[in-house]
This record gives C-alpha cells, sequence and structure tokens, in this order.
C-alpha cells in the first residue's frame, strides 16, 4: 500500500478505525440508555393512562396501553368522594413538612453556626454525642418515642409528627461545615459596630447560609412529604393522616378498581413530583454533597 | 493610665460575656432536647430486656416489671434457639433480609455504574435529559412505586404478565403465588427486589456521576497516550478513582436496603406465605400489631448490629489511603 511510506497517511488511517469505533460505541451508548429511560418512564406512562380508562378497560387482557376511551370519571369520583377530602389531606402533609423543615433549619443553622464560630468548654464532647445521635437509625427509637406520643395523648395529632424532629443532627453538621468556611472579620467588624450576637446571627449570619439551607430545606420537605413508617405509627384516624398514608389506604378500600386507584395516585403523588423536579439541580447537590436521602 | 486601654479592656469583658450568654442560650434547650433524646435511647435499650407489652399495665417506673417482667437475655436466646412462631417468624425475616440486601447491592451496582459511566461520556445536553427521568422514581413517594409496580404485577391485566404471554410464557402470579421460585428465591421477593431497584438506581447513578465527573481526564488521556484500552482505562483508572464513592454508595444502599418498609409493606405485607416478612416489617407488626414492645426491641437491636457490622466490613473491604 502506498499509504504506508508517508507518515501522515500512517496517522490518518490509524486514526479512522477508532473514528469508526467512536461512533460505534457512541450509538451503543445512547441505545442502552434509552433503553433505560424507557424502563424508568414506562411505569409512569401507564399509571397515567390507566388513570384514565374505565374499571371495565383496565382489567382487558391483553392490557391496552393507551385508554380506547379516555375518560375523566375517575377523577370525578375522587373529587366527589366526601370521604376523601384531598384538600385536607394536603393540608396535613405540608403542616408537617412546613413545621419541621422550618423548625429543623432553624435550629441546625443556630448550632451549626455556635459550633462552628464559638469555643466552649465540653464543646467536642456535645459535638461528638452529636455525631452518635446521628448514626442511630430510627427504627431503634421508634418504639419509645411512640410510647411517649401516648403517654402525652399526641397519638393521632399532627404535633405528635412534630415534636421529635426539631433537632437534625445531619442539618448542624452541614451547617457547621459551611460556617468554618466565613471570615471571622465579617463578625468582628458587626461586634465592633455594637451588633449583639443575635443580630449578628439574624443579620449577618443566616444571609450568608441561604444555599446550603435551601439544599437541607428541599431534602427535609422530600423526605418529611413522602415518610410512610412513622406517620403511619402515630397517625391512625383517617381524618389526621398525611398523603402516602391515605394513599394505601383508599387502596385498600377500592380493591378491584385498579384505575380509580391509579388516578388517586396521579392526584396524590404527581403534583409535587413536579415541584421536586424543578429543584432537581438542588435535590442531586444535597445528595451529592450530603449523602443524605 | 491609658483611657483608650481601659475602654477596650472593658469592652472584651463585654463582648466575652455576649459570646457566652449566646453560647448559654443556645446549649442550654439544646441539651435539654438531647437528653430527651438519650431517654428515648435508653429506653429503646432497657426495653429489650423485658416481655413488655403496651396493653398491659406493668410496673411503677414506665410500665416495667410486675406484669411487663424483666427477661434478661431471654429475648435474644428465644431469637436464636426458640421454638416459638415469633422466634421463627424472625429467622424467616431476617433470612430474608440478607436475601433482599445482598441481592440488591450487586444488581444496583451492575445498573448504575455502566449507566453512569455511560452518561458521563455523552453530550451534555441530553445528560440532563436522561439524567432527570432516571431521578424520577427516586423523588417519588415509595406508596406511589408500590401502587404503580403492583398494578404491573397484577396477574391477569398488568404489563409484566402481558409482556410474558406476548413471548409464549405462562404467566405468573408474582406478588401472591408462594410456590413459584427462581434460583431458590420466591418470586414474589424478586418482584419486591425489582420494585426497589427501579425507585433506588437514580439516586446511586447521580453519586456516581459526581465522582466521574470529579476524576481528572489528564489522568485518562496519559494512559490512553502509553497505550492503555478504553476498558483498561475503565478498570485501572476510573474503577480504582472512584473506589471512595464505591465505599459510600455500598454503605449506603446496603443500610436502606437492610431497612426496606415501605414498598414491601404495601405490596405484599409479608405475604405469600411470610416469603417477602424482612425485618423491619416484623418489628412494625410485632410493636404495633400484637403489642410485643420488647420482643420488637430486641429485634430493633439485632437489626442495627447488623447494619454496623456491614457498615464495618464494608469499610475495610473498600478502604483507601490515598486522595488525588
Amino acid at each position: 500500500m502506498a499509504t504506508r511510506t508517508f507518515p501522515e497517511a500512517t496517522y490518518i488511517r490509524k486514526v479512522k478505525p477508532r473514528r469508526g469505533s467512536v461512533l460505534t460505541s457512541r450509538i451503543f451508548s445512547y441505545v442502552l440508555l434509552t433503553l433505560g429511560l424507557l424502563f424508568t418512564l414506562l411505569p409512569f406512562l401507564m399509571m397515567i393512562a390507566s388513570s384514565f380508562k374505565t374499571n371495565v378497560e383496565v382489567l382487558r387482557v391483553p392490557p391496552t396501553f393507551l385508554p380506547e376511551t379516555p375518560t375523566l370519571d375517575n377523577y370525578r369520583t375522587i373529587f366527589n368522594d366526601p370521604k376523601l377530602p384531598l384538600l385536607r389531606f394536603y393540608l396535613n402533609s405540608a403542616f408537617v413538612a412546613v413545621f419541621n423543615v422550618t423548625s429543623t433549619l432553624f435550629t441546625s443553622s443556630l448550632i451549626g453556626y455556635m459550633f462552628a464560630k464559638f469555643q466552649f468548654p465540653g464543646k467536642r464532647i456535645l459535638f461528638g454525642w452529636f455525631l452518635t445521635l446521628m448514626m442511630i437509625p430510627s427504627h431503634i427509637t421508634m418504639i419509645p418515642s411512640y410510647l411517649i406520643l401516648s403517654k402525652l395523648g399526641l397519638i393521632n395529632s399532627l404535633w405528635g409528627l412534630v415534636i421529635f424532629s426539631a433537632v437534625d443532627a445531619f442539618g448542624i453538621f452541614m451547617i457547621r461545615q459551611f460556617c468554618e468556611t466565613l471570615p471571622n472579620e465579617l463578625l468582628d467588624a458587626a461586634r465592633i459596630d455594637g451588633a449583639s450576637e443575635w443580630q449578628i446571627f439574624i443579620r449577618i449570619v443566616l444571609p450568608q447560609l441561604s444555599a446550603p439551607l435551601a439544599t437541607l430545606g428541599i431534602l427535609g420537605f422530600m423526605g418529611n412529604w413522602n415518610a410512610y413508617l412513622w406517620p403511619m405509627i402515630v397517625l391512625q384516624k383517617i381524618e389526621v393522616r398525611t398523603l402516602p398514608i391515605i394513599l394505601t389506604w383508599y387502596n385498600s378500600t377500592h380493591t378491584g378498581q385498579g384505575a380509580l386507584v391509579m388516578a388517586a395516585t396521579v392526584l396524590i403523588m404527581v403534583p409535587i413530583l413536579l415541584v421536586f423536579v424543578n429543584f432537581q439541580r438542588w435535590i442531586v447537590k444535597g445528595f451529592t454533597t450530603t449523602g443524605f436521602k | 493610665m491609658n483611657p483608650g486601654r481601659k475602654r477596650e479592656k472593658r469592652s472584651k469583658g463585654g463582648l466575652a460575656i455576649a459570646k457566652s450568654r449566646f453560647v448559654l442560650g443556645v446549649t442550654i434547650p439544646l441539651l435539654l432536647y438531647e437528653s430527651l433524646g438519650v431517654f428515648v435511647l435508653g429506653w429503646a435499650f432497657i426495653l429489650m430486656f423485658f416481655n413488655y407489652s403496651s396493653g398491659r399495665l406493668g410496673g411503677p417506673i414506665l410500665g416495667l416489671g410486675g406484669s411487663n417482667p424483666f427477661v434478661g437475655l431471654g429475648n435474644f436466646i428465644e431469637m436464636v434457639k426458640g421454638t416459638s412462631v415469633e422466634a421463627g417468624l424472625f429467622r424467616i425475616s431476617l433470612k430474608n433480609t440478607l436475601i433482599f440486601a445482598f441481592a440488591i447491592l450487586p444488581l444496583n451496582l451492575v445498573i448504575t455504574l455502566p449507566l453512569a459511566y455511560l452518561l458521563e461520556s455523552i453530550g451534555e445536553r441530553f445528560k440532563a435529559f436522561y439524567r432527570t427521568i432516571y431521578f424520577l422514581p427516586v423523588l417519588t413517594s415509595s406508596v406511589g412505586v408500590a401502587l404503580i409496580w403492583m398494578s404491573m404485577y397484577d396477574p391477569q391485566a398488568g404489563w409484566i404478565n402481558a409482556i410474558i404471554r406476548f413471548f409464549g410464557g405462562t404467566p405468573v402470579a408474582w406478588l401472591s403465588d408462594p410456590r413459584a421460585g427462581f434460583m431458590g428465591v420466591s418470586v414474589a421477593m424478586w418482584a419486591v427486589i425489582l420494585a426497589y431497584l427501579w425507585q433506588d438506581y437514580g439516586y446511586n447513578m447521580v453519586i456516581f456521576i459526581a465522582a466521574l465527573q470529579a476524576i481528572p481526564q489528564e489522568l485518562k488521556d496519559a494512559a490512553m497516550i502509553d497505550g492503555a484500552t478504553p476498558w483498561q482505562v475503565f478498570t485501572k483508572i476510573t474503577l480504582s478513582l472512584i473506589r471512595p464513592t464505591m465505599l459510600f454508595v455500598c454503605v449506603m444502599t446496603m443500610l436502606s436496603s437492610f431497612q426496606v418498609f415501605d414498598i414491601i409493606q404495601v405490596m405484599t405485607n409479608g405475604d405469600p406465605g411470610n416469603q417477602t416478612q424482612v425485618l423491619m416489617l416484623d418489628i412494625y407488626k410485632n410493636a404495633f400489631r400484637y403489642q410485643r414492645l420488647g420482643w420488637a426491641a430486641a429485634e430493633s437491636f439485632v437489626l442495627f448490629l447488623i447494619v454496623m457490622g456491614v457498615t464495618l466490613i464494608q469499610m475495610r473491604l473498600l478502604r483507601t489511603d490515598w486522595e488525588y
């Protein structure tokens, strides 16, 4: 071959097959990724499609993918069901999530700031104690917490979901890391100007913490909103329940009405899912920097 | 005397007082609140040595003693060699939990690591789109995930059986057939494993993507120039550099799959024939349905020990003593 005598040509000859293999591996990547994508997406699409089917069509074998005669009957049934005041359950969930997130954000920033910027005797012991508490899984404390709530008469009360959640060791840990990067000069300048310690915290430290607080807040909201086991233990009466427990209750009281249950699932899951998708960037950031789930 | 100096001194003292007031103002409520945490923890620890039921009145302190007798290590001895129904159920739950966790970990890694690697190699614009979709199930409530998969597994109208029929196979009653099994594990267990994987893989994917992005391109280029094949670059450079992330992912995946509850409780509630009864479910049922709280506390402690043990072993196996 004549090409062999020219160095440039040799170069081209070497690169060419590589380019081809790059292209095939690209195609291979996209094919695999798209298969995974379909596997991830199809169950959601199936849920949405089923929610527009009749309860007869949803039982057909083989199943239809798109509804033959799309109907809003399932949604109408749910909205007109006096036993399922969806707005009330949304408010229950929102109360618990907002209350818990607000209180943990406040305590995390205050305590994290204190651990980062103040020296006091016993600080290391106190912090070590925190880290230990952080490692105790919640199933260990679940039983005595339940006993305490029942002694206090807080079973079936949304307040019962709130009192054990005011301090979050993980939040404290994260804010402490962040506060350590704040320059001491900033705080001292405010002290010289005569600001009190609380003023410094509220006017100077808190505004600096907006990024980690946003991450913690969104993760905390999501965790609270999707929580299942502990709310199920505490909230036994139907009218005080939060959304995930209502969804399982609705499923168990409407067996054999697959389309109706799927419509309820859409109504309970999808609105907040859209919110989470919009905050996805923060959530991913939170997961990858804190590993908190 | 220098008046300026004196003033400075006084203000410094005032500052120190203000600071310590602030610290006390924060730590005292915190200590009170955390003592509640320690009290709860201590109570959990004591409960496991008692035959405690919230239905009985018991002794004067926390209802312990009297009709809720102290049994010492009795609960743990019963777990190991007891013949009672709950001891048998505990051992079944333990076995199922181990099957679940040890199936989830490799399957999860086999899905997430290659997909993350492929996702990392494609164009920026598509990357965000793919990642968003893969991440959707992670954002979804696990109850919703369970209900979706229950309708997928429906023996008559479910999509899984429709696909099986399409390829000429015999449909399976995924969540209710106690006799059907695959590789020595019941199909019901495989069914919940698949649903759990589906919800969870997006989480590990984003963790892996972040780790892969952090690997300096120069290292891979240098290896390529030295004549390494892409496969060698992947195994020798990428895999060894993401080892700390591997550790993290393995520990987190194990931790959460040992404590699996939501999906299984909704999909099977431990059925058929206790084939999907896992420890958390057993703890929940014992504590809140059968009122055997002492027993449930002992089970929780065993689960805690297992989780700690597995974590420590993984940390040893995947330990690294370098940074880049």
